[in-house]
Parts: C-alpha cells; sequence; structure tokens
C-alpha cells in the first residue's frame, strides 16, 4: 500500500532539487519533472483502484493521531481529484516538455514552480486539516503568480499581480475563516470540526461561511471574484493555462465543496452558491461571445464552465454532485486539450486574435482538428464526453425541480455553441492570409493532444467508463459520519 | 482594566486589517498597495495571538520548573499558525515587490492609473 504522503512529498522535493539536477546534466530539468509526475500519477492511480469500498486510507502526519496532529485523507473523492490532477499534470509536462522559446533557465523555473503547483493543489485536496489546507493553498497560489509572470516580453507582471492581490485579499479572509472558527471549537482537524460546528452560534457561522465562500471562490473562478482569470490566461504560457483550468481552478472547487458538505453545514449556503455559479455562466458566457482573442475566450468559456459547475453541486443532491464531478472532469480533459491546441494554433500571431486564424484547417491539419474536437465536445454534443455530463446535469436540474435553470443552461449552450463555431468556421471555412508563418506542433506535444482527444471520444463512447467511479465519489462525499469515523475513530456524530 | 486592554487589543488588530484594505483598493501607487497588504495581514496576525492569550498565562514551554505547579500556559496553537502564516506573508509580499520592479522596468512608473495594458 502506498502512503499518499508521497504525492505531496515528492514534487515538493524534487522542485527544490531541480536546479542542482541541472547542475549535473542539464536535460535532466526536462527529464526529472516528466518521471516525478508519471510516478505520482501511476501510484495515485494503483492507491486509487485497489481502495477498499467505504475505507478512505487515512496517514497520521509525524506519529500524532488526530485531532492533534495533521492527517491525509485519500478517499474514494479525493483520491479520483488526485488521481485526474497527476494524470494532467503528466500530460502537461509531455506537451511542455521541450518548448523551444524559453532555453533552459527559464525551463528550469517554469518546471520547478509547475511541480510546486502539482505539489500544493494534490494537497488542498488530500488535507484533513484546515490550517493545512490554507497553507497548500498558498504554495498553489505563490507559485501559480510566478507562473502567470514567466513570459518577459508580453504583459505579464500586469497580470501576475492583478491575481496577486486578489489572491492575497482572499487568503486574508480564509485565515480570518480559520481564525474563527478556532475560536469557536478549538480544533483545526476538519472532522473534528465537523462534530463541533454544530454548536456554534448560526450567526457566526454564517460569517465564517460567507469568509470561506470568497476565499475559496477567486480560486474557483466565482463571479465577481473572477478579474484575474482571462488575463491570468492569457499572458501565462499555454500549458500553463491549461494546468490552471484543470489543476488550480479544480483544487479550489474541491476546497469549496469539501468544507460546505463536510466541515460547516450552514442554512441557505447552497442557495447562496446556485446563485453565484448562474450569476458566472451568465457574465461569462455572454463575455465570451464578445471576445476577438482566443484565449481570453477560451478563460472566459472557462469560467462559464466552472460556474455550471457550482450549480450543479449547489443542488445538494446525489444527481447534482455527480454530474458536478462528471463536468469537472469534462472540463479538466476537454479545456487542457483547447489550450494546448491554441498554444499551437496562436504560436506565431503577434495579437493571438481569432481572425488571424483564418484557414488554419488547411495548413495546421492535425492542431485544427483536436481544437475542433474539443470545442464540439464541450459544447456538449454527442458522441463526446462532454455530451454525457451536460446530460447528467440536465436530468439533476430536472430532479430538484428548477426548471428556469435548465432554460438558462440550454441558452447557454447556443451562446457555447456561437463563439465555438466562429472560431471553427474561420478555421475551415475561410481562405487564409497570405503572410501566414505557422508553428508545426512538435511530436510530444502531438502524443500529449492525441491522449487527450482518446480520453475525451472513449469516455463519450463508454461513460459506464468512469460513472462507477463518479458515483462511489458521490457517495463518499455525503457520507459524513463515515469520514469523521475513519479520521476519527475515538469520537462519533451525535 | 484587563476588559480594557483587551478589546484595545481586538480594535487595534481589526484597525489594522482596514487600513490595510482601505490602502489596497484606494491607492494608487504599487508600493503603497503592497505595504496595504502587509499592513492588514499584520492585524490579522495580531487577532491570531490576541485570541490565544489566557489571562496571567506564560510562554507555552513545557520544562520541569512548570510541571505540576498549576502555572497557566498560553494556547500554543495560534502561535505556532502565526508564525506560518508570517512566513507565507513574507513570501506573498515578496513575489509583489519582484512583480512591482518589473511592471516599473516595463512602464516606467508605479501609478496603477497608468499600467493599463490589460482591462482591470
Amino acid at each position: 500500500m502506498t502512503d499518499p504522503v508521497y504525492f505531496i512529498a515528492i514534487p515538493l522535493l524534487t522542485a527544490f532539487l531541480l536546479p542542482l539536477f541541472g547542475k549535473i546534466y542539464k536535460p535532466l530539468i526536462g527529464i526529472i519533472p516528466g518521471l516525478v509526475f508519471a510516478f505520482t500519477a501511476y501510484i495515485s492511480f494503483d492507491l486509487y483502484f485497489n481502495l477498499e469500498p467505504g475505507k478512505p486510507v487515512i496517514v497520521q502526519m509525524a506519529g500524532w493521531a488526530p485531532p492533534w496532529g495533521i492527517n491525509l485523507v485519500f478517499g474514494e473523492f479525493s483520491g479520483l481529484i488526485v488521481s485526474l490532477i497527476t494524470f494532467l499534470a503528466f500530460l502537461v509536462w509531455v506537451y511542455s516538455y521541450n518548448f523551444k522559446k524559453v532555453g533552459f533557465d527559464n525551463s528550469k523555473k517554469y518546471f520547478t514552480l509547475l511541480m510546486l503547483m502539482v505539489a500544493g493543489s494534490i494537497g488542498v485536496v488530500l488535507t484533513g486539516d484546515i490550517f493545512n489546507m490554507f497553507v497548500f493553498l498558498e504554495i498553489t497560489a505563490i507559485s501559480s503568480y510566478g507562473l502567470t509572470a514567466f513570459y518577459k516580453g508580453r504583459d505579464s507582471a500586469e497580470a501576475a499581480f492583478k491575481f496577486l492581490l486578489i489572491g492575497s485579499l482572499s487568503s486574508t479572509f480564509i485565515l480570518l475563516a480559520i481564525l474563527l472558527l478556532y475560536k469557536q471549537t478549538g480544533t483545526l482537524n476538519m472532522a473534528e470540526i465537523a462534530i463541533k460546528s454544530q454548536a456554534i452560534d448560526p450567526k457566526i457561522k454564517s460569517i465564517i461561511a460567507i469568509l470561506f465562500f470568497v476565499g475559496f471562490g477567486i480560486e474557483a473562478e466565482m463571479f465577481p471574484l473572477n478579474g484575474w482569470v482571462p488575463d491570468a490566461y492569457s499572458q501565462a504560457p499555454g500549458p500553463v493555462a491549461a494546468s490552471f483550468a484543470s489543476i488550480l481552478a479544480k483544487s479550489g472547487i474541491y476546497a469549496l465543496i469539501r468544507v460546505f458538505y463536510t466541515v460547516l453545514d450552514v442554512e441557505g449556503i447552497f442557495n447562496l452558491l446556485l446563485t453565484a455559479g448562474l450569476l458566472t455562466i451568465i457574465f461569462a458566457e455572454f463575455t465570451a461571445m464578445r471576445q476577438t482573442r482566443l484565449r481570453r475566450m477560451l478563460a472566459y468559456s472557462s469560467i462559464g464552465q466552472m460556474g455550471l459547475i457550482m450549480v450543479a453541486f449547489s443542488f445538494n443532491t446525489k444527481a447534482g454532485v455527480f454530474a458536478g464531478l462528471f463536468l469537472m472532469f469534462n472540463h479538466a480533459v476537454i479545456k487542457t486539450l483547447l489550450f494546448l491546441a491554441s498554444g499551437f494554433l496562436t504560436y506565431s500571431t503577434k495579437q493571438k486574435k481569432i481572425r488571424d486564424l483564418d484557414g488554419f484547417g488547411k495548413i495546421m491539419p492535425f492542431t485544427s482538428l483536436m481544437f475542433g474536437l474539443g470545442a464540439f465536445a464541450i459544447v456538449g454534443l454527442p458522441p463526446f464526453s462532454g455530451f454525457w455530463g451536460k446530460l447528467n446535469m440536465l436530468t439533476a436540474t430536472a430532479d430538484s425541480n428548477l426548471y428556469l435553470v435548465i432554460a438558462l443552461i440550454l441558452v447557454v449552450a447556443v451562446v457555447e455553441i456561437i463563439y465555438y463555431f466562429k472560431v471553427i468556421g474561420r478555421l475551415y471555412f475561410r481562405e487564409r492570409h497570405e503572410d501566414v508563418n505557422i508553428q508545426k506542433p512538435t511530436w510530444n506535444a502531438v502524443l500529449a493532444m492525441s491522449i487527450l482527444a482518446l480520453v475525451i471520444i472513449g469516455v463519450g463512447l463508454y461513460p459506464d467508463f468512469i460513472t462507477d467511479y463518479l458515483a462511489k465519489a458521490t457517495n463518499e462525499l455525503f457520507d459524513k459520519a463515515g469520514y469523521i469515523k475513519h479520521v476519527l475513530p475515538s469520537l462519533s456524530l451525535n | 482594566m484587563q476588559a480594557f486592554l483587551t478589546y484595545s487589543i481586538y480594535g487595534t488588530a481589526l484597525f489594522l486589517m482596514l487600513l490595510g484594505l482601505y490602502a489596497v483598493l484606494m491607492k494608487k501607487n504599487l508600493i503603497k498597495i503592497v505595504i496595504g497588504l502587509s499592513v492588514a495581514d499584520s492585524g490579522l496576525h495580531l487577532l491570531f495571538v490576541a485570541v490565544g492569550y489566557i489571562n496571567g498565562g506564560t510562554a507555552p514551554i513545557f520544562s520541569p520548573a512548570v510541571a505540576g505547579t498549576g502555572t497557566v500556559m498560553t494556547d500554543p496553537v495560534p502561535q505556532a499558525l502565526v508564525l506560518t502564516a508570517i512566513v507565507i506573508g513574507f513570501g506573498v509580499t515578496a513575489v509583489a515587490l519582484a512583480l512591482v520592479v518589473r511592471l516599473y522596468r516595463k512602464h516606467n512608473t508605479t501609478n496603477i492609473d497608468e499600467i493599463k495594458n490589460l482591462k482591470w
């Protein structure tokens, strides 16, 4: 049995050792992160598939039993997210391992920061201690500020500074919430807080909930806290934008769900989440339609997807959580493919505008095909995996009797079709401009995109591949008493 | 007197946090914004330590001299948390200042109103 602490410890340790490896032999800078990501992906899949049903793997750090020590919980829900994160981190490495623009010195910084971000995100998902979650969230946040500011030529410092301002305000809110929670319950262990939080004065509890909501909402790209998203996504390198969508946003939404489903049960918080999610969808999709730059359009589309995920989780029903998890999976895989493909489509265009892409379907057939496939999948056309996510979302909404929300989701799907097909139309049905020079995708980028496309088509044709795992994760999330019982065998929920 | 002290500490902490937030939201100079972030953090740290204080408590260090004497100790957990939070705050401030340096080199100004290549 693998110890879940390796998922955090190995990337964290290697991130800081990477410059030393570079001193020994320069190509190691590119190879070592790949080995690390491949290994963590392998052990997380191994542990996840061999998990005994209803029995999460729990580790106590430094020999102190919970609630005093920090514990890591690798259950069916957190394990699913960790496996997804490690798998996508590996693909991001495959894509970016020899991108030529940056050279040796910069790729050292890039991979160090990328590994720190992955380690932090995995930590957020695994930890069972609320303060520890804050620390991992900060590791993730600080490394993503660095990644945003990676290219010196662009306006990346401006995007990163904006991200930093919002991010550090969010961490102040989270820290204040943790302080209030500690003052009220006298513990930091999430399972013990879950027991004791029932006795907290509802007024104070709602203050704590709002602080957490705002703090995590910033990472989860919630309206109106998502001003950083379009700038960070458009200024960061392509694979970084992909990993923000698939890794950073996933850990943000995980923290939000974990806190509101397991740790605190606050009256009305799900209505707030529903409202915020709906506003996020409306704002993002209609802004995406007006964008002239490809990256910004994808960023707004990503915000819209996250809004849909929030709506799905706000139903507080099993069908809703199942649909939300399916949408999370889809968003992680498909958005990564779209960002990776867009990285090569806009590689040699200066403005990164959509209208620069006229006729690229003929000169860059593979990348355009991949982009088209991703676009078809994300708007929810069969036979791609996006279809099943949207279908489950609609049935879950119908189960909760929210018919106006169904109407909204369908309207938004039409809006999505409009702006994605605008790009596809330019790719395939326009004459190309005279003076375009293109960048052929490297073989490793082709490999990464093909794997993602295969996953999208495979899950689209046989959704049973993952529905079992998603259903198990859903059950685990709702089994609050079971979570507490496993973490703290001596206490139980009254 | 004791109550006054307690409330004045809470009041100071709150005041510092609001002051920092004010600076972040209202000031135009990038350096001042970073200082504001740092001040808001300090207020929060003060609040942490104040919450962990127990009247008449000593430093939470366990030694043979205090064992069994019934001495009251302050709560060590918030102090440990504050240490971590200070380090994180330091890291964030360092990154923020590095970004300010890059922005200054590119735009030759630290006024936030003149740095508008992206939509704010």
